[in-house]
This record gives C-alpha cells, sequence and structure tokens, in this order.
C-alpha cells in the first residue's frame, strides 16, 4: 500500500482505539493501520523524528497487540509453547524470535508484548490457547485494554525518567532485560528497559484510564531534554539499522 | 568604569562576563553589575553595602560573608522574599530592595527601637504580652505587623519546581582542593561519583584565597585538580547545587535552581570547608566589616575593589593573604592587627612585612567605630591584648572604611552532623572539631581539620579512595594523615558598653547571653531556644562557636564539656516550592470521557475518576437531571459506568472463594445467572457490592462500586492469602468499560445491532449474563436493574467501549436515547429505593440495620462478618434505614446529612434526599430509631436552615413496587 494510503486512516475509524488517539492526533500525527487499529506511523519527517527517538521521543505503542497470563502453571505453560521465560527470575523480560518480548512480572504472573511491527501471531495463539489453559492454572489477562504501551527511547530517557521515577534506571544499574513495576509520575507502572537496535528505550505500562495523563506528563518531563512524541517508524527505523 | 566605579580591571572577577552588562534596580536607583555578578557584588561595585536591617533592632546589615552564610545579605527580588543578596546572580530589569525597615533603608525609622534595648532583653517576649488579662490580642496585632523579614506576596504566581532522582556510588559534596581531589581520587578507582558544588565554578577555596605570596600557587593546584576531575567519565560535576540535607542511608537533598534533586550514594564524602567567624567586639555588625573570604571574593570572582582603606584583623597567615590580595587591588591597607604575641613566620606574613605593611602585633580589635550616619565603619579602635581574649584600655584609634576579619574558622560540619557525626570543641584550637563521623561517610579537607593545601589535597584523596572502596573488605584501609600544628583562634571578649553581637540574624549580644546564662540557661540547647540564637536565616553558622566560647568562659566549664547545638535538615535555605515540587496527581478517565464532553457534561471527580454529573449547561443543573431521569422511564438512557471494579475470579475453589467472602450463595448458582454481592468486614460492617456473574464452573466476574473498587482488589487478595483456595484473582477494571443501557426501549435498541445473543425476555431474564459479540465488539451483558427498569450493563473492552457507544447512540437516535449520568442515576435507584454503599451506610453501618437483611445467607455456614452479624441481630439493632416522603407543604427541603430529631435528642440522619420528576415530590432514605421504622410513621427532620420539618416513613421502594418494570 502506498504511504499515503496508509496514512489517510483515522483511529476512529477502527474499533480498537489508543488510548491516548486524541492526543496523538492534536500533535498533528499521521497514522498507519496495525493489526486493526490506528497507530501513530509519524508527525513529520521520518528523518527529524529518528533523530527526536535517539535523543528523547515518546512513541504510543497501546495499539499493538499485547497479552498477560497469570496462574500457578502461568510460567510452565508458556515455556511448553515455546515461549522463553524463567518464572524464578521475576522482574526481567526475554526477547523472543519474532522479536516480541515475554516479561516475568512475578513467578506466576507474565506478560507478552508483540514486536514492533505489531505481529500478532503469538499473541493471539496463546490467547486461543488459554481456555485450556483453565485447567492447568492458566489464566488470560486482558492488558491489550487494561494496559497503556509506551516507549520512551534516546539518550535523554534515563535523566528524564529521573524526574518522574525513584528507582535507579541508569544503564549500569537497570540493563537491558530488565524490569521495574513502581511508581512513575504518581501511576504504577511496569517499566521495561528494552533498548531499541543501539539505543536506550524503556516501555512504560500502566493503567489505561490514566493514559492521558501519563502521556501529558512524560512530555511535561521531556521538555528540557527537547524531546517529543515520536511516531511507530522511527522507532522501527532505530532498530533496522543493526539489522 | 562599567559595571560599577569599584570595579577592579580584568584579570580580576573570574566569575563575570565584562561584555554583558546587567542593569536593574535597587531601592529604586538603577544598578550597573556584568553577567555573572550576585547583587550584593554588583551592589559593592556601585558602593553600596547597606542591604537590608537586622530582625530586632534594625542595624544596617551588609554581606559579611559574600558565600551565603550570613543573614546580613537577605534581600527582596520582586515579589521573592529573603533571597541571598550575595548568592543570586542579577538578572536584567530585576526589581531588588531591601528588607525590615520602615520609611527608607538608608533611614529606617524603625531602628528607634535601639533605643528600647534595655527594655527588650533577651527572652522578653517570655515575660511580656500577657499581663493584663486580654493585652495579648492588642500585642499581637503589633507583633504580627512588624515580625519576619521580607513581604510574602499571596497574589505570586505559581512557579515550575520539579524533582529528580539521582545516584552515584560517592557522592562529594563541595569543590574546593580536597573535594576535587576525593571525587578525582574515586572516579580513578572506578566509583561512578557525583560531585556537588555550591558556587558557580569548581575550585572552592582556591577560587579566591590566597596560599603564597606570589599567588599563582592556587591556580596551578586548581588547573591540575580540574583536569583531573573532567579527564574521568564515570564523575559527574553540578555547580550551583546546594546539598541541604543528609538523611537516612545516603539520602542527600540537593538543590539547584528550581528542582530539587534526590540523591541516593552508597558513600558521602564531605568537603564542606570552614566557615569564618566573628570575633567579639563593640559594632562588630556594622556594615564595612566582612570576613576575609568575602573581601578575597569581591576581588577575585567578581573583580570589585572591596574598600579603599581597610584594616584586617587576623590571628593566622590567612588574613596576612587577605592583606596582600587588598593591597594588590588597590585598597590602602592601613593595618594587620594580629593579637598574637609574635610573628608566625609563614611565607604570607613575610610577605606582608616584606611590603611594608603596618602589622601590629598582640593587639585586637576592640570596637568599630561608625560613620555618622551608621551606615558603615569609620574606624576601629585597636589595643593591646591582656590575657586570653582581653584587651586593655589602652586604645589606637585607625580610620578605615574596611574591616576584614580573618580570626576564627569553624568547620562547615552541618551535613555531617545530620549524618551522625557530632561536633566537639577543642580546647587546643578553640574551636569545633568533627567526631564521630558515621560509616560509609567521610570527611576531608579544612572540615576535617587539615589546612595547608598539600594535606587538604592528600586528605581528600584518602577520603575519596576509601568512599570508592566502601563495602570491599580487600581494599587496603586509607591511612589518615597527622593533622600538625592546630591553629589557635582569637574569640574576643564582651564590651562594657554592649553592641557586640554573638548573633547577627536576632541582634543576640554577649550580654545578652551572660544574662541568659544568669538566669540559669547555661545549656547551650536551650540557650539556643531562650535567646533564639542560631534560629535565624543562618542558622547559627556564625553564632554557634561564639555561643559555646561565652558559655565555656561565663560558667567556666571546659570546651570539651560545653558541645554544640542539634543540626538539622535544612542546611541551607529550601523554599516551599522545592519541597512540593511538581505535583503529580494522576486522574483516570474512561474510555468514553472525551465523548460526555463533547456532549456537554458537567464533569465530576469520584475518587480519581472523572465522571459525568449531567449532560448540559451548569444553569439549567435541576432541568437536565428531571429530563435525564424522565427519558430512562419512559424511554431509554444510557449511562457510561465503567468506573465501577471488574474483578475475575477463577478457578476450581472459585465459587468457594465468593461464598466466604460475599453474603449470598454462590455455589449454586447457575452458569449465565448473576446474583448480587455484598461484602462485609470482620466486624459486620458493609463495606461494597456488586453482582457476581457466573461465566462458567469455575469463572465469575465480579463487580464492585466505583468507590469501593481500589479497597476490594487487597481486600479480596488479603483474604485469598489466608484461605489458600485454588483460585486467581485478577483485578480487571481497567481494562473493562460498561454502560447500562436502561429504559423499557433499551431492548429494542440492542435488537437493531447485530448480535450473537439473543435479547428476548425469554432468552435472556433478568439477573442473567450472557457472553457474545454487539456491533462486532466482544461484550459482557449483565441483565440487571438498579435504576430499576428494563436494563442491560454492557461490559466492553476499554479500546473498543467508544466504538460500542457510538454504534448504540446511532441505533438509539431513533427511540430518543439520552446519555444520563451519576445525578440522574442517584435519583432513579433512589426512587427504586437501592441503598448506595457509603453514602447511605457508614463505616458502622450492618446489612440489619440498612435493612438488607435480605442480602444475608442464612444458611451459609460462613461468610465474612457473619458471626458479628449474629451478635448484633441477638443485641438488637439502634438505628434502621427507612424510606420516607415529606409531609405537607414544605418551605425547605432537607438535604443530606440532616439530622432526625425525636424529643430534642438526635435519633437519625438523611442519607439521600431528592426531588424525584417520577413521583412529583421529595422522598429520600433516613436513619430513624428502630421503633420509628413502620411505614406511616411521622418524624421531624431539622433542616439546613434550623426549621423543623416532618418527614413520614415510606414503604420501599417508592417506585414500582411489584419490581415489574425491570423484569419486562
Amino acid at each position: 500500500m502506498p504511504e499515503s494510503d496508509q496514512l489517510s486512516v483515522r483511529p476512529a475509524a477502527f474499533a480498537r482505539r489508543s488510548f491516548v488517539y486524541r492526543r496523538l492526533e492534536s500533535a498533528g500525527a499521521w497514522f498507519a493501520e496495525i493489526g486493526g487499529a490506528a497507530v501513530a506511523a509519524r508527525f513529520g519527517d521520518t528523518a527529524s523524528e529518528v533523530e527526536t527517538a535517539r535523543r528523547l521521543g515518546l512513541a504510543d505503542l497501546s495499539p499493538l497487540p499485547r497479552v498477560g497470563f497469570k496462574g500457578a502453571g502461568a510460567m510452565d505453560w508458556l515455556a511448553e509453547r515455546g515461549v522463553t521465560i524463567d518464572g524464578s527470575r521475576p522482574n526481567w523480560s526475554w526477547r523472543q524470535g519474532d522479536g516480541s518480548l515475554a516479561i516475568a512480572r512475578s513467578n506466576t504472573e507474565s506478560l507478552i508484548l508483540s514486536n514492533l511491527s505489531g505481529n500478532r501471531y503469538l499473541c493471539d495463539r496463546l490467547e486461543s490457547e488459554s481456555n485450556e489453559g483453565m485447567e492447568a492454572r492458566v489464566y488470560v489477562l486482558p492488558r491489550y485494554d487494561g494496559l497503556f504501551w509506551f516507549a520512551l527511547t534516546g539518550s535523554c530517557a534515563v535523566a528524564c525518567m529521573a524526574k518522574v521515577c525513584g528507582v535507579d534506571l541508569r544503564p549500569s544499574s537497570f540493563v537491558d532485560g530488565a524490569v521495574a513495576q513502581t511508581s512513575v509520575a504518581g501511576l504504577t507502572t511496569t517499566v521495561v528497559r528494552c533498548d531499541i537496535g543501539i539505543e536506550n528505550a524503556f516501555y512504560l505500562l500502566g493503567d489505561s484510564a490514566s493514559a492521558e495523563f501519563f502521556w501529558d506528563a512524560l512530555l511535561d518531563a521531556m521538555r528540557e531534554f527537547r524531546g517529543d512524541a515520536v511516531g511507530l517508524w522511527s522507532l522501527q527505523a532505530l532498530q533496522a539499522e543493526v539489522k | 568604569m562599567s559595571g560599577g566605579a569599584s570595579r577592579l580591571p580584568a584579570p580580576w572577577g573570574a566569575y563575570i562576563d565584562r561584555d554583558r552588562t546587567v542593569r536593574f534596580s535597587f531601592e529604586g536607583r538603577e544598578i550597573e553589575g556584568f553577567a555573572g555578578d550576585t547583587i550584593a557584588s554588583a551592589l559593592a561595585a556601585n558602593g553600596i553595602r547597606l542591604l537590608s536591617r537586622s530582625f530586632k533592632y534594625h542595624r544596617p546589615r551588609g554581606s559579611t560573608s559574600m558565600s551565603g552564610d550570613d543573614g546580613g545579605g537577605l534581600v527582596q527580588v520582586g515579589d521573592e522574599p529573603n533571597v541571598l543578596a550575595d548568592v543570586r546572580e542579577v538578572e536584567p530589569g530585576m526589581t531588588v530592595v531591601g528588607q525590615n525597615y520602615i520609611g527608607s533603608l538608608e533611614s529606617d525609622q524603625a531602628s528607634i527601637l535601639e533605643r528600647f534595648k534595655p527594655f527588650l532583653p533577651v527572652g522578653f517576649y517570655y515575660k511580656a504580652f500577657f499581663r493584663p488579662r486580654g493585652i495579648w490580642n492588642y500585642w499581637e496585632k503589633l507583633i504580627r505587623q512588624t515580625a519576619g523579614l521580607g513581604r510574602v506576596d499571596p497574589d505570586t504566581p505559581r512557579r515550575y519546581y520539579d524533582k529528580t532522582y539521582e545516584f552515584c556510588d560517592v557522592a562529594v559534596i563541595g569543590a574546593g582542593p580536597a573535594g576535587l581531589a576525593a571525587a578525582a581520587e574515586a572516579a580513578e578507582s572506578g566509583a561512578d561519583v557525583l560531585l556537588v558544588e555550591r558556587e558557580p565554578d569548581l575550585g572552592g577555596s582556591l577560587a579566591f584565597q590566597r596560599f603564597d605570596p606570589d599567588a599563582f600557587g592556587a591556580e596551578r593546584t586548581l588547573c591540575r585538580l580540574r583536569e583531573r576531575v573532567a579527564g574521568q567519565s564515570n564523575l559527574r560535576v553540578m555547580t550551583n547545587a546546594v546539598c541541604t540535607g543528609w538523611f537516612a542511608d545516603n539520602w542527600l537533598s540537593i538543590i539547584s535552581g528550581n528542582r530539587l534533586h534526590k540523591l541516593r550514594a552508597r558513600s558521602v564524602v564531605a568537603c564542606t570547608g570552614v566557615l569564618e567567624q566573628p570575633p567579639l567586639f563593640r559594632a562588630n555588625d556594622l556594615p564595612g566589616i566582612m570576613f576575609g573570604g568575602a573581601a578575597q571574593r569581591l576581588i577575585r570572582s567578581y573583580g570589585v575593589k572591596p574598600g579603599r582603606r581597610a584594616v584586617v584583623f587576623t590571628s593566622s597567615g590567612d588574613g596576612y593573604g587577605v592583606a596582600l590580595d587588598l593591597d594588590d587591588s588597590g585598597v590602602d591597607v592601613a593595618a594587620i592587627v594580629d593579637p598574637g604575641s609574635a610573628s608566625s613566620g609563614d611565607s604570607l606574613t613575610l610577605a606582608a612585612r616584606d611590603r611594608g605593611i603596618r602589622v601590629i602585633q598582640g593587639c585586637a580589635v576592640a570596637e568599630a567605630v561608625p560613620r555618622p550616619d551608621k551606615l558603615n565603619v569609620a574606624a576601629v579602635l585597636v589595643g593591646p591584648v591582656s590575657g586570653s581574649d582581653f584587651i586593655a584600655d589602652d586604645r589606637e584609634r585607625i580610620d578605615c572604611d574596611l574591616l576584614c576579619v580573618s580570626t576564627a574558622t569553624a568547620p562547615a560540619a552541618s551535613l555531617l552532623c545530620q549524618a551522625g557525626a557530632r561536633l566537639q570543641l577543642s580546647e587546643s584550637s578553640g574551636s569545633f572539631e568533627v567526631t564521630s563521623i558515621p560509616p560509609n561517610a567521610f570527611a576531608a579537607g579544612s572540615v576535617n581539620g587539615f589546612f595547608d593545601l598539600d594535606a587538604v589535597i592528600e586528605d581528600g584523596q584518602r577520603a575519596g579512595m576509601s568512599a570508592a572502596h566502601t563495602g570491599d573488605e580487600t581494599a587496603p584501609a586509607a591511612v589518615e594523615r597527622e593533622r600538625g600544628q592546630t591553629r589557635r583562634y582569637w574569640f574576643g571578649t564582651e564590651h562594657p558598653d554592649g553592641l557586640d553581637f554573638v548573633d547577627f540574624d536576632e541582634d543576640v549580644t554577649a550580654h545578652d547571653v551572660c544574662d541568659a546564662i544568669a538566669e540559669g540557661f547555661e545549656d547551650i540547647e536551650l540557650l539556643k531556644r531562650y535567646t533564639a540564637m542560631g534560629m535565624g536565616p543562618s542558622q547559627g553558622r556564625q553564632s554557634a562557636l561564639g555561643a559555646a566560647r561565652l558559655v565555656a568562659r561565663v560558667t567556666g566549664r571546659p570546651l570539651s564539656e560545653v558541645g554544640a547545638t542539634t543540626s538539622r535538615p535544612p542546611a541551607f535555605p529550601e523554599k516551599f516550592g522545592h519541597l512540593a515540587g511538581r505535583a503529580f496527581k494522576p486522574v483516570r478517565r474512561t474510555a468514553l470521557h472525551h465523548r460526555h464532553v463533547e456532549l456537554g457534561a458537567q464533569i465530576m471527580t469520584s475518587g480519581l475518576w472523572l465522571r459525568p454529573a449531567y449532560y448540559g449547561p451548569e444553569h439549567a443543573r435541576a432541568q437536565l437531571i428531571n429530563e435525564e431521569v424522565r427519558a430512562v422511564r419512559t424511554g431509554v438512557g444510557v449511562i457510561d459506568v465503567s468506573t465501577l471494579g471488574g474483578f475475575e475470579i477463577r478457578g476450581p475453589d472459585a465459587a468457594e472463594f465468593l461464598n466466604r467472602m460475599y453474603t449470598l450463595s454462590y455455589h449454586r448458582l447457575r452458569v449465565g445467572r448473576v446474583r448480587y454481592a455484598m461484602v462485609l468486614d470482620d466486624a459486620g460492617v458493609v463495606v461494597d457490592d456488586g453482582v457476581a456473574a457466573r461465566l462458567a464452573r469455575n469463572h465469575f466476574y465480579v463487580t464492585a462500586s466505583t468507590t469501593g473498587a481500589e479497597e476490594m482488589y487487597p481486600a479480596l487478595l488479603w483474604r485469598q492469602a489466608q484461605w489458600r483456595l485454588d483460585v486467581d484473582i485478577s483485578d480487571v477494571t481497567s481494562s473493562t468499560c460498561a454502560f447500562n443501557l436502561a429504559g423499557p426501549r433499551s431492548r429494542a435498541v440492542l435488537e437493531k445491532l447485530a448480535s450473537d445473543i439473543d435479547f428476548s425476555r425469554a432468552a435472556f431474564p433478568y439477573m442473567a449474563v450472557r457472553v457474545g459479540r454487539l456491533g462486532g465488539i466482544p461484550v459482557r451483558v449483565l441483565r440487571i436493574g438498579f435504576v430499576g427498569e428494563l436494563g442491560y450493563e454492557i461490559h466492553v473492552p476499554s479500546a473498543q467501549a467508544e466504538a460500542l457507544w457510538d454504534t448504540l447512540m446511532e441505533a438509539g437516535d431513533e427511540f430518543g436515547i439520552r446519555p444520563f449520568a451519576v445525578e440522574a442515576q442517584r435519583v432513579l435507584r433512589l426512587e427504586k429505593g437501592h441503598v448506595i454503599v457509603g453514602q447511605d451506610t457508614d463505616g458502622l453501618t450492618n446489612p440489619l440495620e440498612a435493612d438488607m437483611g435480605w442480602a444475608l445467607g442464612r444458611r451459609k455456614r460462613y461468610y465474612v462478618g457473619k458471626r458479628s452479624i449474629e451478635i448484633a441481630a441477638a443485641k438488637g439493632i439502634a438505628r434502621r434505614l427507612v424510606g420516607y416522603r415529606l409531609v405537607g407543604s414544605v418551605g425547605t427541603v432537607p438535604e443530606e446529612g440532616c439530622l432526625v430529631i425525636r424529643r430534642g435528642e438526635i435519633v437519625g440522619r438523611l442519607t439521600s434526599s431528592a426531588w424525584s420528576p417520577t413521583l412529583g415530590r421529595t422522598i429520600g432514605l433516613a436513619y430513624v430509631a428502630p421503633d420509628q421504622a413502620a411505614a406511616g410513621h411521622v418524624f421531624d427532620i431539622k433542616a439546613q436552615d434550623g426549621r423543623m420539618v416532618r418527614a413520614e416513613v415510606a414503604a420501599l421502594p417508592f417506585y414500582d413496587p411489584g419490581n415489574t418494570r425491570q423484569g419486562l
């Protein structure tokens, strides 16, 4: 599909809508469809947006698939289905072969995030099989709707996070893959260090009902670093640099 | 010369940029300074030393330290009071005025208070103002008018302050020679280091003090240390940053601009240096008298000639360095007054003598003589030292406009003391020494008792290495070197004619201290509280040593027994803005929030949630609520109830869990059915309610009230932690949006939409649940009737809720669908007699009192609170919730909270009160005495205006008593 057609989509044309789509529209986002939802692909020139993402960018990944699993048998059940995850290591994340991410929030609770292409195969497969998992003490959690998913990227991301979060997120202390469930801007948030390409990046997941508050709070904290909202394409571009 | 008449040529003035002139006003007069100047330095360059007036006697004050350590340099900048003039950098257009005067700064009418000094002895406020009885009311007004320093403007606009968290292995406080060496050493040892410096640039005393006759040694040392620091990638530097507190586990508060940095460090090295201390002599507080370091800062940092003719009063080589600097900058040094009996023979002393500067050995300054206008020093009277700290009467007058004092220092140990270190007076030096430094904390440099520059640097390196290896038991222990010969400081003695100030902030003189001691306040902590010494803006930085030495001398106790007062944070001034920081106030919006706003909703808060109260303009509130009620009763309405809590209870023991947690029975609830769910606490008090829908044999979906949801989830987990049933509990409140489609035409609206759910009465009865798709969107639909009409509570994934809302509104258009909100729902449920937990119940209400005995599973063996309910039932209840309607023509409609009165006694209160558009009258719920609860009983209500209103108990529900409408 030509870029112009891709970018002609509007969030309200889809049943599934980002929790902050109005904020994105106001900021002049151009949207692209991914898996039945509109994701902010870019706000302006992608090349300059990549530079913003290198310095400090905030991207809304909420339209991308994710699902959670919980229960005494959840970790084994996921491992049996080919997911790399270790329940004995809570607050850690593992990149999967397709680029999606498996997060151990505790030794009985996980969160699966799709890759940046929005490939929903893994999430869908696991969710569809979760009914049979009920007997194995595996319970699906509707994280697609319950959690917003933002990415904060770039060299200033740590300094920016230090304004809103009391956890030591310096690269030496909070390495790629680390997970913290803590308070960010006064909101309970799961922080995942998930570098994109060679750039620092944090995935931030929190209560979807507070998504707009959180988006605004982060943009305010980002201002001193000249950070700004960026589209998914700039993140994909960062990721492509190392492929 | 531009930038002020007293400006020195370059290279003096390391901090100023002579290419950038800054103009501002002081006391209405335009002042010209340079970028990099402080207010005080720019004023000094323009010949202005008088900055403000003292707190008690309104004596003229100027900065004595030029470093923010004294309280003499407080000024008002615009609407900001108590600004440190010797720290705040000048900005173009800033408006600066002095503080605490009546009339003009130079001619302060309130300075007459000094004449009443005999009537205002120390602690006078403890002894006055309370007799005769009632006189305090008069004095209070007067005192409040004169109290305080700057003026707070209540209309000051909100400013942006924020906070940030910092982490490091080693924090070094102070970037003087010891701090630079410590930071470099720690970084070279591999530690992640943060170096914090108050000044705009690194160097500390190296930046302004003279360490050798040619004055190049400090610069060379500074260059070398700077290079070491700059070469470390693991060393961060914060300048213009003040560490104000050192809390448990090395948590440091650091203020930089409008930001509070909250730093957590593995170990901390305090290289905070020493503070010069004022000696005692008459009129030692006059403008024109400053510490030697202050004069050197003016010269070297700001390029300001501090005076025309100076006397230097010193008891160490440092003062001779001051004299050399003054001489170099063109100041006529009239004399160096040294109480020591013999020349120390160090290089600075010799250099001063070599230049031919007059040195008056064995003498001390006994008195400063003010100018006729009393605004500056005009001369000093010098006399020979007679015994320790005493001066003989044989006085020589030396004219001068500047007196530099370098007679004593005290370690700047406030932060160290906050961390747990102690200050002890040393007999040998006559000053404080830092002892008992806690683990993972280090002191280095002059604060640690080293003064020779090489020794200071070596001590810094020792501390830096030790700090870097904190916790590493294999690291070799660094050895602290010997301190060598200690300095003996001159302190001076009280002057028989007074005005010998110990504490400049509070105008406390040596005589005041002696009087207080004579009254029995000889303990240093009591003395502080009685005299207010150390409680002013400088927090005792320049008075603690003087007070302690006076106590020792007057009481005859050894110095080591006197001690020091407790240091508490903040060590330096903090603003409320810094403490408040940026306010994070999370709010929760439902997925439909923007649709509500587009529909003109008035938004209210409910906990963190933002909810519509009603739709339309505020002035038409009552009418709009009535219209919304009528729409539901006669057609169809829809309300956003996404704020309800939602929990998935899954697992083999799911029914057992619900059976224990909630009051009704759930074991035999059929799949596809819904049952009311009420929760009690162990005391049998109603804490929340909702419904439980059985979606599968081992799967329930349970709702909770908006206000109770947040507490219910941990309550459920708490019970599960005790019961250890095979069940999983998940909070899906934010995952799920819900709206209640209610009214006789609600089924017709749903049947317009594509769905795999059969909404017919037979297939989908009252209190049933169905799972399917509606308009292509996955839904759970609960047929329940909170508002007493045919109704469907539709639960939908949050991200798709807006789309379904839009679809429903479109489908309902032909049926006149109308959104209704919280206020209308309150009326609708009241008409139906339904209780809102938290509004119609309180923290003591049990279900029997709330007339909800029907919701108790009487045949159940257990549920939370059952035992308490049985006891309450046996004991009998003291109140009963009933419905009521007002009797007769009512002028005043009583509001919720109004009291039910019987024979002058309170027997209950109204919990709900509203106009019912359906019934055409005011109805409500109220607690009354049990013997008043029968239908038809008339009782009295004391309305909000004090009038008594009659009401009659009514059978519930008010509306549709046969419950036919919700079962349509």
